[in-house]
């Protein structure tokens, strides 16, 4: 599946999106947190931390781990706070 | 008069400007634990002064001031004040918030707010130098952009003085004019025009009147832990990247209002992104004074003068109006400043024209989507009230009643006041969030588009659960404009009642709790409600235009919003607060 990154979250791994394979959401973040040490301030294990969320396709808001994930899901993860 | 508790002064100046009257007013300890300050002061000074009844750009109208206990403190963000008074444009209630150090010299200066009637003889400008209050000319000051008045000014009248003004705008009455202090604005609802009746181009205040604080060694300590919290990741995208940075994760997530809120996402986003503009801009960073956050990011050439740029100027004066030239939008939002007028509705009144240009309801083949030069032209029209531009200085509302042919339907704004950038269709519980705003559509007042960006709602179809989360986010914007904090800060409180429970224990002594504090915020939005109802406010106002009740919208069919889905939210909502 696709991630993309925006705002802060795209910063701190220094890359706009990249391809990776997960079942689910928690495993997914764990990949993440492994690759880019950089997204520290970003994930916490198998979750975001609180100022950041995650969105299926454009579409859903999700948070639980245990989301699953498809193959042609693309997984964006943004800034909690997107308005201003 | 009774002592006034820590925090605060206990009393307001009230100033006649038609004959220099001065009186200083008591305001009792029960009346400043109940509304605190800042907008909820500020609801009840007007409803006081009895402010509904008038038209806004009557002499006679109130134009409050308001600061609150926290400002002078070493709270970070907390050095604002709040700009109340009915609004020329959607005339229901308004408040509109400003830093920096205008709210810590003016709270100087002995008292909780400045109230000010009547209108001065000729263009003035109000010195308050702690008790000393006179009325100067300031003719020579007319046409002066802001930036201009404040800079004159504050050489004019020598050290320590800060300086609200107004430029053209707020001079011909345009009804989102704005009043600015170094740089920043009370931007929203036309406070600009309501000074400028008055025949004053500027306040300038000083003042050595100094509040006590309850606890100081614990507030200091309070202070510093909460400044270390604010360098932390829950503001890091004001630090960093600033608010400019929504643009392209809105643009992303198919909310971005787009040629007059016709599409949802902008072909050029990335064009005019903060990304692509510095590279070819320098960017630098500044914040309100006692801010550790710091959230304004500028950019500037070579010798230029900066520009601050905010998502909400960027996407009213690029997307909104179709416009992809980044210079252009930057030197429209430049423009917009020295004028003196609120970047929303002045990029909502000119996309509502190029449509209804587009349209053949509205002789100005110039004004199409995309140019930038034709909405360059446009501003300064309206900023001075030439030509075309006397139409647009209405409002978007005012000028399709004007126009006729329906275009109501799609004039971007509720209660009057022009939507700012989230697409409701797409954005469902905000959609709410503007429908019932006190002050019409509004992000600042209802943070509901953060539910839209969570998973407690599905934002595209929102059901009645969402309307206590809509509730939620109102009363604590309703708190954090009257302590008053900013709302930058938000993310760094896991439990804000209780924290801003502390603050204000700590600030004024008072055995303040975080049941009391959401009881105080319900009560302030109540107070807003009450003018409005005195106002002439009817439930058919609590709605938004044709345009999103009756098309999806464009490219995204699941982004279909109701009437009567709308309809049963606002129903709920009235029903949960009791109205
Ligand atoms: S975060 Fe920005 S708007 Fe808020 S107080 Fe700081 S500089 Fe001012």
């Amino acid at each position: 599946m696709r991630v993309e990154f925006l705002g802060i979250p795209r910063e701190r791994a220094g890359v706009a999106d990249l391809e990776l394979e997960a079942e689910t959401l928690g495993q997914l973040f764990a990949t993440l947190a492994a690759r880019f040490p950089s997204l520290e301030d970003v994930i916490a294990t198998d979750r975001l931390r609180a100022s950041f969320v995650a969105n299926i396709n454009g579409d859903r808001f999700v948070s639980d781990p245990r989301t699953t994930l498809h193959d042609d899901d693309c997984v964006l993860i943004l800034s909690a706070d997107a308005g201003g | 008069m009774a002592p006034a508790p820590p925090g605060y002064h206990g009393c307001y100046l009230r100033i006649d400007v038609s004959d220099g009257r001065v009186e200083r007013v008591p305001l009792p300890e029960t009346v400043l634990r109940q509304f605190l300050g800042g907008s909820g002061l500020g609801a009840w000074l007007l409803l006081e002064e009895e402010g509904a009844d008038r038209d806004a750009l009557d002499p006679a109208a109130p134009l409050a001031f308001v600061f609150s206990p926290l400002v002078g403190s070493p709270l970070t963000t907390s050095a604002k004040f709040a700009v109340v008074s009915k609004s020329p444009l959607t005339d229901r209630f308004n408040d509109s918030l400003a830093g920096s150090g205008f709210a810590v010299a003016g709270k100087r200066c002995g008292c909780d707010a400045i109230v000010i009637v009547g209108r001065a003889t000729s263009l003035s400008t109000l010195v308050i130098d702690d008790d000393r209050i006179r009325i100067d000319a300031a003719d020579d000051l007319r046409g002066a952009t802001c930036r201009a008045a404040e800079a004159t000014l504050k050489a004019r009248l020598g050290p320590g003085y800060q300086v609200a003004s107004i430029g053209p705008a707020g001079e011909h009455a345009v009804r989102y004019a704005t009043i600015s202090h170094d740089g920043r604005h009370a931007g929203r609802g036309g406070s600009g025009a309501v000074l400028g009746s008055k025949n004053l181009k500027a306040i300038a205040v000083r003042g050595t009147m100094r509040c006590e604080w309850a606890q100081p060694g614990a507030l200091t300590e309070y202070s510093k832990a909460l400044s270390k919290r604010s360098f932390g990741p829950a503001t890091a995208k004001y630090r960093e990247l600033g608010t400019a940075a929504n643009l392209l994760t809105f643009n992303r997530l198919g909310v971005l209002p787009t040629r007059n809120f016709q599409s949802g996402t902008f072909e050029a986003a990335v064009d005019i992104s903060p990304g692509a503009i510095s590279e070819t801009y320098s960017r630098t960073r500044a914040s309100c004074v006692a801010c550790t956050i710091g959230c304004e990011h500028i950019y500037a050439r070579e010798n230029e003068q900066g520009v601050r740029l905010e998502y909400e100027s960027l996407f009213a004066l690029g997307p909104l109006c179709g416009v992809s030239d980044p210079d252009i939008v930057l030197r429209a939002a430049g423009l917009c400043d020295d004028l003196g007028v609120d970047t929303i509705s002045t990029g909502g009144t000119i996309a509502f024209a190029m449509e209804c240009v587009e349209r053949g309801w509205l002789n100005a083949p110039w004004l199409q989507f995309g140019s930038g030069d034709a909405m360059m032209r446009a501003i300064e029209m309206i900023g001075r009230r030439e030509g075309l531009g006397d139409l647009l200085a209405e409002g978007s509302r005012r000028a399709a009643h004007t126009i006729g042919h329906h275009s109501i339907a799609f004039a971007p704004q509720v209660k009057g006041l022009e939507i700012p950038g989230y697409e409701p269709r797409a954005l469902q519980t905000m959609a709410l969030g503007f429908a019932v705003g006190a002050r019409g559509a509004d992000h600042n007042r209802s943070g509901a588009y953060e539910v839209d960006f969570s998973d407690k709602v599905d934002r595209k179809h929102v059901t009645l659960d969402a309307v206590h989360h809509a509730i939620d986010t109102e009363d604590k914007a309703a708190l954090m404009d009257s302590l008053i904090l900013c709302k930058f800060l938000r993310g760094v409180f896991e439990d804000f009642y209780a924290e801003a429970a502390d603050m204000l224990r700590l600030v004024t002594g008072w055995d303040a709790t975080a049941d009391e504090l959401r009881d105080t915020a319900r009560r302030i939005v109540h107070a807003k409600r009450q003018f409005n109802l005195l106002a002439g406010w009817t439930p058919d106002e609590d709605t938004l235009p044709d345009r999103f009740l009756e098309t999806p919208l464009s490219g995204d069919p699941e982004a279909t919003l109701s009437r009567e889905q709308l309809g049963s939210l606002v129903t709920e909502y009235h029903r949960q607060r009791g109205w």
